[in-house]
This record gives structure tokens, C-alpha cells and sequence, in this order.
């Protein structure tokens, strides 16, 4: 089951990407989503294009395990594009099978539709490729830092967020183990009529849950007992620091976006 | 049921920049009645290994040959669950795989999943009850209200209910004091003795594995380190120490009495009082007085 969850698995490396600031990162990245949004010709989907292609290079891992990573997404991917390959009704008709007609407009709106699909789904999945769960919630709680004015407990957010991140393969563990030992006394997750495998879900999920929350029981003692009281008068350990690298990339980013916008009609 | 394993290799999470050998080439084979220890340090492959008996992991590559069963990597389509009825397994901290409301629903789990017919339901829980030494009056409390002691037991008892020609032991004794772990360690022996069952525990417990064992299994790095009887395993000190493993307790002192008595005492399965006499005896020859 494990071979399933590796969208987006952080993958430690040495590359540029590796070694940029989490929160430049995480800013290239809000934007870019943001950004492709406004392409409108082939040409600013083409550079857009060239750009993730470009990033996919700098972060050094192999392109088919990125790709097998969006695995899941290759079928929304496909489906959007069908999808408005049969509702867009602009253009002149390309084919017609059985009362369905397949316009020119149709294969267009559905290849960029998909493209810019495909766009987010890859940049943003190298943001987490490349950055550990840990500096992702560091960047956030920087990135959120103001909000504490307005009396956001930012900090609190990020720990729960990293606290949950951090469990997430503890627990897929937990699942795995739980659920060979319930294999072992014949429960069959595979076969069987739908109702047999919604109730064959309880012996997994019972014992699931009581040991998440006696975990959650002992790390809140164990905070309490090292001295742990929220926010106030809290250093880090990691400090976030922007490098001339963060500097660079930021200034070729930006000059990529400004390019970005003079191709678009 | 004979237990075989022909080459057998296996890869975690093969094709990933995470893939990870477990296992490399391991052979060994386990006769129908015999009391088998496996041995190892953290991470040497021998869960790993465990899980191949049954089913739960299929070889990336060789075989395993469980009775009639051939367990390969071409060879998924088969009645898993037939091989699983014949072959218990109890892993580590067994209780966290308890979920039902009641002790006799949790330990009827098993019996239900394998289709026993419901007449015989009561008797095999029954017996499974008494093996594992608990009385009647927690069948009808919940297992989370039981100590912890208890509900490994319980757990146990879930699994030997469906009466398992082979028995897999996965760290049985983790976590229970050293009354308990004794206990439970001479429960099993006593139905593997019994029952004949054929019996794979998998320990780092030295002390176990010498004192229950007929055969055996070194792993070191996801290989086949050593293997053969304990008294043989264990007078390879340096072999076992490449494996970063320890001397059973009893074999540690007669070595260090050895060596600065210059004594001779070797070891062949003696009982502590046995051995006291032995050393006694040993040590009035040599004295030079």
C-alpha cells in the first residue's frame, strides 16, 4: 500500500531546488499557481511549460519517478480533458461519431484545460519532492508571522500541522501492521461484496484509532514534561535564512513572470 | 507442514529511490514438529522473513514452500486464506490487534473469518482460553478494561483458536516483566510439545533461543549468518559477535568462570543447580592446594 503514497514523498537530495529557502519556495510556488491561471496564448503556456521543465531538471530526481508520483492525478488529467472535448461546442466540427460531435474549440479548451491541470499538480508536487514536511511548517509559520498581530495563534497552527505531518507515516506503519495481523486471522480486504469490505475496515480501524489517541496522550506528557507552553519566549533551532541563492532565484522569477506577461495577448 | 525457503530475496518499495533489501538470497528449511528460533539483530530481515511464511509478503524473487502452498512472485492467485487458517501468527505486542466488545468476540474473530461452523465455535474458544491460562469470567468483559498482561493472551488465545499446525512468534515477550515472559515462553513450549506444533519464534532473546530452541537461524544484514543446534551456535562467539549478538546469560558466565578459574566447563543443556555442582566439583580438582 506504502508504493501508492509517494505523491509528493520529500526525496533528500543536494540539488538547487533542494537548497533554496523553504519559504522562497513556497512563494514561487503560491504565485505560480496563481499565474497560470492567466496564460492565453500557446506562447505563454509554452513558457510556463518550459519553466516547470526547467525546475523538474533542477531538483535532480528521475523525471519517471516524479511522474509515477501523479499517478492519481493522471486520471483527472485525462478525464477533464475528455470532458471538455465533448462539452465545448466552438469551432468548426473536427469528427462526428453517433450524434456526438467533437469541435475544433473542444480540443483545444480540453489540451490547454489539461495542460494547466498538469502544470499545477507538477510544480506543486515538487515543492514537497524537495522540501521535508518540517521546513514546509517552518516557512508557513514565517510566512503567517504577521497574522500574530491580529492574534492568529500561527504558531499552535504550524505545530498541529507538523505534529499531523510527522504522524502521517507513523500511523500509515501502524495501518500496515495492524492490518497484516488482522490478515493473519483471515480478514480478506480484497474479495468479497461491498458490505463485506466496509465491515472488514473495523477491525482496522478500531485499533487505529485507540492507539492515535493514546499516542496523542503520551507526546502531550512528554511536551508538558520537557517544559512546553505554546508560543511565548520560544526560540527555534532551525532558522530560516535567506541566501544570496534565495536572492538569485527570486530576481530571475520575477524577471520570468515579467517575460511571462509581455508573450500573453 | 514442512517449511522451505529457496533463494529468496526480497526488496521493499522496489523501483523507488527508497527500495530497500530486506532479505538477500536466504535458504532454510524447517521439518514438521520442530521448535525453530530465529535470530538477529534490529533490522537483520527477520520480520520480514516471518511474514513470507503465510503470505503476508510474496518473495520478489525465489520460493517458499509452506505443506502444499508455493508462495512466489508469479504465483499470487492462490487461496491465501487456507494457508493463513493452518499458520498462526502472533506478532509483536499482539493486543494492539484486539478491536472487539467482548474477549469471546475478539477471540471467535479468527474462527468466523475461517467459516468454523458455530457448534464448534465455543469448544475452540474454550480451549484456546484454558491454553493461554485465563478463566471463563473475562469472556464476557471487554478487552481494554484487562491488564496488559491479560490482553496479550487474549490476543494469543484469538490466534491459537484456530488450532494452527504452525505457530509464528514475533517477539512474543516484548514488554512483559521477567515472570511473565517466562510464562508465556513455556506456554508455547508446552503446546509445541503437546500439540506437536511446529513453532518459529522470533526473538533477540539469546536466553530464549537457547533454552527452547532445537534449531537455530542466525540473520545478520537480510542473510543467513549462521545456523545449526544451539549448543553449536553458541560456542562460534566470534561469529555471533560479527552479527552483534550476545552470549545467553547462562553461557556468558560459565566463559568468564572459565577463564579465570581455568576451569572446563562446557556447555550441555544443564540446569542451574546442575551446573553449580558441576563448577563445585571442577573447582575442588583444581585448585592447586
Amino acid at each position: 500500500m506504502k508504493s501508492f503514497m509517494i505523491i509528493g514523498q520529500y526525496v533528500p537530495g543536494n540539488s538547487l531546488i533542494h537548497r533554496l529557502d523553504p519559504r522562497t519556495k513556497l512563494i514561487v510556488i503560491f504565485t505560480f499557481v496563481i499565474i497560470v491561471f492567466f496564460a492565453n496564448n500557446s506562447w505563454s503556456y509554452g513558457w510556463l511549460t518550459l519553466f516547470a521543465l526547467i525546475l523538474v531538471l533542477l531538483t535532480r530526481l528521475r523525471i519517471g519517478y516524479i511522474l509515477k508520483g501523479i499517478t492519481p492525478v493522471w486520471f483527472l488529467i485525462f478525464f477533464t480533458f475528455i470532458l471538455h472535448l465533448i462539452i465545448t461546442k466552438e469551432g468548426s466540427v473536427l469528427i462526428e461519431i453517433a450524434g456526438f460531435t467533437i469541435h475544433e474549440g473542444g480540443v483545444l479548451q480540453g489540451l490547454t484545460i489539461s495542460l494547466r491541470f498538469f502544470l499545477l499538480v507538477l510544480v506543486t508536487s515538487l515543492l514537497t519532492l524537495t522540501t521535508s514536511p518540517m521546513e514546509i511548517t517552518d516557512a508557513i509559520e514565517a510566512l503567517l508571522g504577521p497574522l500574530k498581530k491580529i492574534k492568529v495563534p500561527v504558531h499552535e497552527l504550524a505545530l498541529m500541522m507538523s505534529i499531523s505531518l510527522r504522524f502521517i507515516p507513523t500511523l500509515l506503519d501502524e495501518t500496515e501492521k495492524i492490518s497484516k495481523a488482522q490478515a493473519s486471522r483471515g480478514v480478506d480486504l480484497r474479495t468479497g461484496s461491498i458490505k463485506d469490505r466496509i465491515y472488514a475496515i473495523v477491525p482496522l480501524l478500531v485499533p487505529l484509532f485507540i492507539s492515535a489517541f493514546k499516542r496523542a496522550e503520551e507526546l502531550a506528557m512528554a511536551m508538558e514534561a520537557r517544559g512546553y507552553r505554546g508560543s511565548e519566549g520560544r526560540t527555534k533551532l532551525r532558522k530560516l535564512q535567506f541566501k544570496s541563492l534565495d536572492f538569485m532565484a527570486m530576481i530571475i522569477y520575477v524577471s520570468i513572470i515579467i517575460i511571462f506577461f509581455s508573450l500573453r495577448n | 507442514m514442512d517449511i522451505q525457503f529457496e533463494r529468496v530475496s526480497y526488496t521493499y518499495q522496489m523501483n523507488t529511490p527508497f527500495s530497500y533489501q530486506a532479505l538477500k538470497d536466504i535458504n532454510m528449511e524447517i521439518k514438521t514438529g520442530e521448535f525453530v528460533a530465529v535470530v538477529g539483530h534490529t533490522g537483520s530481515g527477520k520480520s520480514t522473513l516471518l511474514q513470507h511464511i503465510n503470505g503476508l509478503l510474496l518473495p520478489t524473487e525465489g520460493q517458499v514452500q509452506v505443506g502444499n502452498f508455493r508462495l512466489s512472485r508469479d504465483n499470487k492467485r492462490q487461496d491465501l486464506k487456507k494457508l493463513r487458517e493452518k499458520v498462526g501468527v502472533v506478532f509483536q505486542y499482539p493486543e494492539h490487534q484486539l478491536f472487539e466488545e467482548t474477549v469471546e468476540r475478539d477471540i471467535s474473530f479468527g474462527l468466523k473469518n475461517f467459516q468454523v461452523p458455530a457448534e464448534e465455535t465455543q469448544a475452540r474458544i474454550a480451549s484456546a482460553l484454558e491454553k493461554v491460562h485465563l478463566s471463563d469470567d473475562v469472556l464476557q468483559k471487554s478487552p481494554f478494561e484487562l491488564s496488559g498482561g491479560q490482553m496479550r493472551r487474549v490476543a494469543i488465545a484469538g490466534v491459537l483458536a484456530m488450532n494452527p499446525e504452525v505457530l509464528i512468534l514475533d517477539e512474543p515477550t516484548a514488554g512483559l516483566d521477567p515472570k511473565g515472559q517466562h510464562d508465556i515462553m513455556n506456554m508455547f513450549y508446552d503446546l509445541h510439545k503437546t500439540k506437536n506444533m511446529t513453532t518459529i519464534l522470533v526473538t533477540h532473546q539469546m536466553n530464549h533461543a537457547l533454552n527452547y530452541a532445537d534449531h537455530i537461524f542466525v540473520l545478520a544484514d537480510g542473510r543467513v549468518h549462521m545456523k545449526g543446534a544451539p549448543e553449536q551456535i553458541f560456542s562460534q562467539v566470534e561469529s555471533l559477535e560479527e552479527a552483534n549478538l550476545d552470549m545467553p546469560d547462562i553461557l556468558s558466565l560459565m566463559n568468564q568462570i572459565n577463564q579465570k578459574f581455568g576451569t572446563d566447563l562446557c556447555y550441555k543443556r544443564q540446569k542451574p543447580d546442575e551446573l553449580a555442582k558441576e563448577i563445585v566439583e571442577q573447582l575442588r580438582e583444581n585448585k592447586p592446594l
